[in-house]
């Protein structure tokens, strides 16, 4: 409890700091730490980390079903900043039962959570246990519903290995998708080409679909499902600690 | 063993989806008796004794499991197939596990 106190405190400080400054620290405090990189515009933290550590941990959950054109960015990637990324695959028996037992395709009908759990938690539950932080791409405009309240640096008690602490940190939280794409045109960053193409948002290539303009970013992923979301969060803002 | 279940009462008064689906399985699976207690954490009053242990335990979600064993820190569960698989020793599917956890974590959803 004292650590994730702590935290908030770090939090409060780093939010007013730039993501630059933001994966410094990071990368500052943690030597065994990986980027999660998705191949869409979560580049530009790889792009700012490999100018403080130039042989930073960098891992992709491949899922088998992204974009051909996502592969490539992925490769492009490797080579053009000369990292050693981390491909992760999913648990191969879990993906065939699933396939044999719902098909190809079960998503369009039972919601995305049980082919995403198999797919892509499962591999990174897998990878966190060997880390002791971790950054993400995650950003408040992504999905106003369910990140309006990202923290930049977290405790991330779902994953850490039992009795031990994992760190999280989201260096793009308070920016915005038109910042991220100053920076990549300000600093002449490879992009995944999808983007050119309506992509906003990039995921897995049957459940991401371009948007027109003005569209949300949200609405380019799991769109056959209901906007409604179940709410399970705890609003402890006003709850003190208890002693 | 105390195993405590914490669950919610949402700002409207309504129990938590989850909660009672969560409640249905340990009843129907005839778990409900290895639960020690079941505390409320109602939204509409933050000193409430639910409320009170999220904010102690740092939990930002309901319903969540407190297993306290003679000698050891408190150890708090939020998954709840994770819960019934460690502590309740039922068998389970990781896929059911990995499920939960997604459909919990929607900020896992851009990843």
């Amino acid at each position: 409890m004292n650590n994730s106190i702590n935290l908030r405190d770090i939090d409060a400080e780093l939010q007013k700091e730039s993501p630059q400054k933001i994966l410094a620290h990071a990368l500052e405090q943690h030597d065994n730490i990986a980027i999660s990189f998705s191949g869409a515009e979560d580049i530009v933290l790889v792009d700012m980390a490999v100018k403080i550590r130039p042989d930073v941990p960098v891992f992709c959950l491949d899922t088998g079903r992204l974009h051909a054109e996502t592969y490539q960015f992925i490769n492009l990637v490797r080579e053009h900043y000369k990292l050693k990324i981390d491909v992760l695959f999913p648990d191969a028996s879990a993906v065939q039962k699933l396939v044999r037992e719902k098909g190809l395709y079960s998503f369009y009908k039972d919601n995305h959570q049980e082919c995403c759990g198999i797919r892509k938690v499962g591999p990174l539950r897998k990878k966190l246990l060997e880390l002791d932080a971790w950054v993400t791409g995650q950003r408040k405009d992504q999905s106003p519903g369910t990140r309006a309240a990202i923290p930049v640096i977290q405790e991330d008690k779902l994953f850490a290995r039992e009795g031990e602490t994992l760190t999280k940190f989201n260096p793009l939280a308070n920016w915005t998708s038109t910042q991220v794409w100053e920076y990549i045109r300000a600093f002449d960053v490879p992009y995944n080409p999808l983007h050119d193409n309506g992509f906003k948002s990039i995921g897995c290539e049957p459940c991401t679909r371009p948007t027109n303009p003005g569209q949300h970013e949200r609405e380019g992923r799991w769109w056959w499902e209901e906007a409604t979301k179940k709410e399970c969060g705890l609003h402890l803002d006003n709850v003190s600690p208890g002693k | 063993m105390k195993i405590t279940l914490v669950k919610k009462i949402l700002a409207d008064g309504s129990p938590c989806p989850k909660c009672n689906d969560v409640l249905d399985k340990l009843e129907t699976s005839g778990q409900m008796t290895r639960i020690d207690q079941v505390v409320v954490a109602d939204e509409r009053d933050t000193s409430s004794e639910g409320m009170q242990l999220a904010a102690k335990y740092a939990v930002e979600r309901a319903p969540f499991f407190i297993v306290e064993r003679e000698g050891n820190e408190p150890l708090i569960y939020t998954v709840y197939m994770k819960f019934v698989k460690e502590v309740l020793e039922q068998e389970t599917e990781e896929a059911d596990e990995l499920k939960e956890i997604m459909s919990d974590n929607q900020d896992l959803d851009f990843l």
